[in-house]
């Protein structure tokens, strides 16, 4: 009786989980799919390989100024994630290591202030960068981001497992405050670095609505801003839509797989 | 010259005061042990002395020189830390010479004293190691090694072998004695277990609260404590403290009544004390007498035995008290419920109601 119950229990699970692969494969495989047959093959639902992809890698790279869009992508993505990597860990660090009556105060004030939503923020930032006269560059993409709160929050708790008497036998050692956080905390912290660095990346690479605000010629626009226009003429070419998408996503997918073992580690705010 | 003065040294958090005037010299070359219970102060002074914590008020001198702004790095310390705080992401060989690359010290006079350091501990074999690849006890070494490669005049010591394993602790004990010799730096070490502590030193500083209880050499603060509390903290078993009343007062000499033990009277000579006061009777383990040797006998009821081999401990009680008696021959004894011993008084402390010696 239990064996046959702990059976349907087995298969019930299976089933689930397989019903959850479906749901997050789907997509990828409906993508690629895409990429091969053309605009009309994919709206009658065809599941099968077409002849198309050629065709629409060529058709997607005369869209635009393909080699412009991938350099403003990747350095607003790159850059964007080590100067927020930077400020967020030495902010995170910090607000863990240094003892002040204020602390918490100040900290809870900042996670206060996740809760604005962006669209809040949209408008006073914008006037902000004109003030400044940086709309239409790389400046006003990557500045209001890269003291993301978040981040913040992610690097001050997974500080609370670096161990302070590594920090107290650097001081001991000759180690200025400085040298501590990028001779000992970096490498020490470097899983935490990996997965904030997955997280922060993709954020940027994907990120759409202030860019599509601050960046307003076409010679400054990113991958996820040209793949949209590509919905927005009267027919839009599915199948060019569909590598564009694939363009959109590979990067993401390699840095998650370069880092990956490290992205665990970090999640479970391991010191090794 | 590595002696260390402390004067009147104090240290506050906030309001609350954890270390309350601390007065000690620490010769050059001397080898000093701080005991205490948990939360008594010990490592907080150490950390004092190592720079990691301010010194609110009082003075610390160095080799003769004031020290309390001093940077950690310039005091001319090294410190060994009970997580033994090795760098993960470095090689042995690396986590030893690391403060000497921030001192600008060149290359192969770093590497020279890496491996005098590692000939010395026995580390050559792993000196490409990484922390995670070591055992306990290597790590514990490599954590030495990285203190001596910077020769400093003076060593600490923070619970270093709190986190080893008992056969290693005692393995470690006897290099520590033996790297004392023969390095001949003076050492400040910090634990909680007194064995560590009589075995190791050449003085003994006994906190409680943020003050120091006792200082002195091992067996000194053995054969003669201040108060109540250096005599149960020092010795292992702890002493016996047993509730005594003075009864009776003539010529030099007291006479105790233990009301836990059938009202057992014991005369022993004392100039101070009144009559109707209460005192407390000290009695290590390893004084008690056999029954009917002199002195005054008390009855017990065994709790257990624990046979060591060369000599036996009784877990006794009477009246509420327990006591601990150390018997050479009770191998003999197993199935008895009770015994009959002694309290020699020759060999008896006494405290008063303050827990300060009066015998």
């Amino acid at each position: 009786m239990s064996k046959s119950l702990a059976l349907i229990g087995r298969a019930l699970t299976y089933l689930a989980l397989s019903l959850a692969a479906f749901v997050s494969i789907f997509p990828f495989f409906w993508m690629v799919l895409g990429t091969t047959n053309t605009s009309a093959d994919i709206i009658r639902g065809k599941t099968t390989p077409g002849g198309a992809l050629v065709d629409n890698i060529i058709k997607f790279l005369n869209s635009f100024d393909i080699a412009r869009v991938l350099f403003n992508s990747f350095l607003i993505a790159g850059l964007g994630t080590v100067l927020t990597l930077l400020v967020a860990s030495l902010a995170g660090y910090g607000f863990e290591v240094f003892r002040s009556r204020f602390r918490e105060k100040i900290f809870g004030g900042m996670l206060l202030m996740l809760s604005i939503p962006f669209a809040a923020l949209m408008i006073p930032l914008f006037m902000m960068m004109a003030s400044f006269r940086i709309i239409n560059t790389y400046q006003a993409v990557i500045l209001p981001g890269i003291a993301s709160i978040f981040v913040i929050f992610y690097f001050r708790q997974a500080t609370k497992a670096f161990p302070s008497e590594l920090r107290d036998a650097a001081r001991i050692d000759g180690l200025k405050e400085w040298q501590i956080f990028f001779y000992v905390y970096m490498p020490v912290m470097r899983s935490t670095y990996a997965a904030a660095t997955i997280i922060v990346f993709m954020a940027n690479w994907n990120s759409y609505l202030w860019p599509l605000i601050v960046l307003q010629t076409n010679e400054m626009k990113t991958l996820t801003l040209v793949v949209a226009t590509l919905t927005a003429g009267y027919t839009p070419d599915f199948g060019v839509i569909m590598v564009g998408a694939i363009a959109a996503t590979l990067p993401t997918l390699i840095i998650f797989f370069l880092l990956q073992r490290r992205f665990v580690e970090g999640m479970l705010g391991a010191v090794k | 010259m590595s002696s260390v003065k402390l004067r009147d040294v104090r240290k506050s958090f906030g309001h609350v005061e954890v270390i309350k005037g601390v007065d000690l010299d620490i010769e050059d070359k001397e080898f000093v042990v701080f005991v205490g219970p948990s939360g008594c102060g010990k490592t907080t002074l150490l950390r004092m002395i190592a720079g990691l914590e301010t010194i609110t008020a009082g003075n610390l001198d160095i080799g003769g020189e004031r020290m309390n702004e001093v940077d950690p790095s310039k005091r001319g310390i090294a410190m060994v830390f009970q997580s033994y705080a090795l760098y993960p992401h470095m090689t042995v060989r690396e986590n030893m010479g690391f403060a000497l690359r921030f001192a600008r010290v060149p290359k192969d006079e770093i590497a020279r004293q890496v491996n005098e350091a590692a000939r010395i501990l026995a580390l050559d074999p792993l000196l490409d190691r990484y922390p995670k690849q070591l055992s306990g006890g290597q790590r514990q070494r490599v954590a030495i090694g990285r203190a001596i490669v910077r020769d400093p005049e003076v060593f600490l010591f923070d619970e270093p072998l709190s986190n080893l394993d008992a056969e290693l602790r005692v393995h470690m004990r006897i290099e520590l004695a033996r790297l004392h010799k023969e390095l001949k730096t003076t050492i400040v070490y910090v634990t909680h277990d007194q064995v560590e502590a009589m075995t190791l030193a050449d003085k003994i500083v006994v906190m409680r609260d943020g003050i120091i209880e006792q200082a002195g050499r091992p067996l000194d603060l053995y054969d003669d404590p201040a108060n109540q509390f250096v005599a149960g903290f020092i010795g292992s078993p702890k002493m016996n403290f047993l509730a005594a009343t003075i009864v009776e007062k003539a010529a030099g000499n007291v006479t105790l009544e233990l009301a836990n033990h059938g009202r057992a009277r014991l005369t022993l000579p004392l100039t101070g004390g009144t009559v109707g006061e209460a005192v407390t009777l000290g009695v290590r383990a390893e004084h008690f007498g056999e029954a009917g040797a002199g002195g005054a006998d008390i009855s017990l009821d065994i709790d257990v035995a624990e046979h060591l081999g060369s000599t036996s401990y009784v877990y006794a009680s009477a009246g509420g008290e327990a006591l601990v008696v150390e018997r050479e021959e009770s191998r003999h004894e197993n199935g008895r419920s009770h015994i009959v011993v002694s309290i020699d008084p020759e060999r008896a402390y006494l405290f008063d109601s303050q827990g300060q010696r009066i015998r």
